[in-house]
């Protein structure tokens, strides 16, 4: 288990709500948290969200990698938050506090890295900082050196079991988000609103929830409901169709935009509701996109990030040529996702970074369609069609081969590629004509 | 080719009955065309009731030629399926419509593997990437070779080799494929799929106007499938020996053709 603590400054239920479900796009485990006093101030009036992305991580190219993408999307949204990343929740949110953003990943590694940290960073009530602070001690190290029978006795049960879940020595009790059947979520203004593209800001951050909430059940929607409630009115229900079912909160905005502008109010909106109920499968092809050019790049770009995003990077490749003699290694697959490209071990990691592409002319002659992956052994064929054909090289590098390549007759009239390794005089099997 | 195809108030007053409009829509489903809006039709557009008038009877239009990747309304004589020839004389000629059916889902069911079935698509592939639409390599068994490739006339930028886990990931990753109308061509091997899974790929492969390219078991032969085209193909003596086992809008036949592959 690896958690993500999300810190957010003073908010109300309603927001984390629509948080929360914009987070499940990363992770299917997502758990919002509450301050439980509204009024006290520090570390206990954070808003917290967890995500758990042990599982998901990979998908996203690593904790690092994911944690960038969270941060990203957070400040686009205009929120202020602070990420951290442990092997706990409380860890998890601790990190955030101390503002330590770097992935900890391990249990041990938690420990070492909240030695010296102050006390004051533990999500304890005044009362039992006040206790802590009365022995002296400075630094969570320092804490954590005593053992749990004689914390407890000193400080409480409370505080004894608030480090342990630290640590990861007990469980965190955390209640999870289950992703509802339909969407709703809601924003309320602390000033009524009398302009409809006010509305537009808040509308963005319910629609960023809207999105990760789709994106979390690959689902798109055709149709929603805005509800812009007002004091002493009936809500105004705006009702937004579109062409194809899309998750798309860009274009989704742009139609709400377009609805919104057209609409006179019939009384300031205190507050703003957004309603989905018939989700469908997303289509990619898009009716009301009318640059051609930039279509078809687009829309290879949406099926390769939804690709990657479910199957990882290294998943979704493309085949480049290699100028190396020896066959397993005249190739080379490069991330079909350039930026991720960094943070991830292509699958032919042992291979040579592909040369300048050598034209057709200077290939060498014909090559099967398919190669297998590891040559197989075989018994010497039959019935050998044409060859030899010597490929000796790589002296350089320690991975010299020294081979006779001929085409031979397989089972059912299939045409093989096979090679006798010249140094042992085995048959090995390396390709098909297919 | 692309090519850009202009939608004026005319022929979308006219909608379904317009042969002109009709082949444009036609066009612009397969991905052949651009849209264009007409000049006069913009600040129709700019409105959103009107715009989603002229959407809706897009909509609706592309509906008639969806089905079966025919277009309706017509008689037999004017009806076309969109195809992408596949290169083989003698093969095109005993495809309905000349081709591997666009649009579609096309069954390959070899004997064994190695007998010239990659080959066979390779000079449609070709084409498809040269209209500048990419290729989809699901889970293929082996690594698609490079410098063989290469020498077929194949854009390796075009194409995208993506590796899956499992089966049902396979299936997954081959309809989000089929689903882009970037991507001309998807070549798959499913596992365990049955009529129902046939169907959603068929689908998949209608909405994004590309040719599904299964590759299954000749076992599968004799299970029913919704597949536009099925072909069980065996080494001849010289070549490759191709039975059309289902053709839809067209009859069964048997031909060999010469694929490159071994020459």
């Amino acid at each position: 288990m690896l958690w993500l603590c999300i810190l957010l400054p003073r908010h109300d239920r309603a927001a984390l709500h629509n948080l929360a479900l914009w987070a499940l796009q990363w992770s299917s485990q997502v758990s919002p948290c509450m301050p439980a006093d509204e009024d006290a101030d520090g570390a206990r009036a954070m808003a917290l969200l967890w995500l758990e992305i042990g599982a998901s991580r990979q998908l996203f190219g690593g904790a690092t990698a994911l944690r960038a993408h969270i941060a990203t999307g957070l400040m686009a949204l205009g929120y202020e938050a602070r990420l951290g990343i442990a092997p706990t929740p409380q860890g998890a949110a601790l990190l955030a506090r101390a503002g330590h953003d770097e992935p900890v990943p391990s249990l041990s590694a938690l420990r070492v890295r909240l030695q010296p940290l102050p006390l004051t960073l533990l999500a304890l009530t005044p009362a039992q900082h006040d206790a802590l602070r009365s022995t002296g001690l400075e630094t969570i190290g320092e804490l954590l050196a005593f053992p749990a029978a004689a914390l407890a006795r000193r400080f409480g049960p409370e505080t004894s079991a608030y480090l342990q879940r630290l640590c990861g020595e007990r469980p965190e009790p955390l209640r999870m988000l289950q992703s509802p059947p339909t969407f709703s979520s809601r924003c309320e203004f602390s000033g009524a609103l009398t302009d409809t593209t006010a509305l537009l800001f808040p509308l963005q951050r319910l629609l960023a929830g809207l999105q990760g909430y789709l994106r979390s059940l690959d689902r798109a929607v055709q149709r929603y409901t805005l509800r812009l409630e007002h004091r002493g009115h009936a809500a105004t229900c705006v009702q937004i169709g579109m062409a194809r079912p899309t998750r798309a909160a860009a274009q989704l905005l742009t139609l709400a935009r377009e609805r919104l502008a057209a609409l006179t109010l019939v009384a300031p909106v205190q507050a703003l509701g957004l309603q989905a109920q018939e989700f469908l499968q997303p289509l990619v092809l898009q009716m009301d996109c009318f640059a051609p050019g930039i279509q078809h790049s687009e829309q290879l770009q949406t099926v390769i990030d939804r690709l990657v995003a479910r199957l990882g990077n290294a998943a979704v490749q493309t085949l480049r040529i290699a100028a190396d003699h020896r066959p397993e290694r005249a190739w080379s697959a490069l991330a079909a996702q350039p930026e991720y490209s960094a943070t991830t071990t292509p699958v032919t990691a042992a291979l040579p970074a592909a040369g300048a592409r050598p034209g057709v002319a200077e290939l060498p002659s014909l090559r099967p369609c398919w190669l297998l992956p590891q040559p197989r052994d075989i018994d010497r064929p039959e019935q050998l069609l044409a060859g030899p054909e010597r490929i000796e090289s790589g002296w350089w590098d320690g991975a010299d081969i020294a081979r006779d390549y001929y085409l031979a007759r397989g089972t059912a009239g299939a045409h093989w590629w096979v090679y006798r390794d010249l140094r042992s005089g085995a048959w090995h099997l390396h390709g098909l004509w297919a | 080719m692309s090519h850009a195809v202009t939608l004026d108030q005319e022929s979308c007053e006219a909608g379904g009955d317009d042969d002109r409009y009709l082949a444009s829509l036609h066009d612009i489903r397969f991905g052949k065309a651009a849209i264009a809006i007409a000049p006069r039709l913009v600040p129709l557009l700019g409105k959103h009731e009107e715009r989603a008038a002229v959407l809706a009877r897009l909509g609706e239009a592309c509906q008639s030629v969806r089905g079966d990747g025919q277009i309706g309304n017509h008689d037999d004589s004017q009806v076309r399926a969109a195809v992408q020839p596949t290169e083989f004389a003698e093969l095109d000629a005993l495809l309905p419509g000349g081709g591997w059916p666009v649009g579609a889902i096309t069954e390959l069911m070899p004997e064994a593997a190695g007998i010239g079935e990659i080959s066979l698509v390779l000079p449609a592939l070709a084409a498809i990437g040269r209209a500048g639409r990419s290729i989809a390599w699901i889970a293929p068994p082996f690594l698609p070779y490079p410098p063989a490739l290469v020498r077929h006339g194949i854009a390796l930028e075009k194409m995208l080799w993506v590796q899956v886990r499992d089966a049902r990931t396979a299936l997954w990753a081959t309809e989000q494929a089929l689903r882009c109308p970037a991507i001309g061509a998807v070549l798959a091997w499913p596992e365990g799929v049955d009529d129902r899974r046939l169907r959603r790929l068929q689908l998949a492969a209608e909405s994004g106007g590309s040719c599904g390219l299964l590759y299954r078991p000749q076992v599968c032969a004799r299970e029913h499938s919704p597949a536009a085209l099925r072909l069980l193909l065996r080494a001849a003596a010289t070549g490759l020996h191709i039975d059309i086992h289902k053709a839809r809008g067209g009859r069964t036949h048997a031909v060999v053709v010469h694929p490159a592959a071994a020459a």
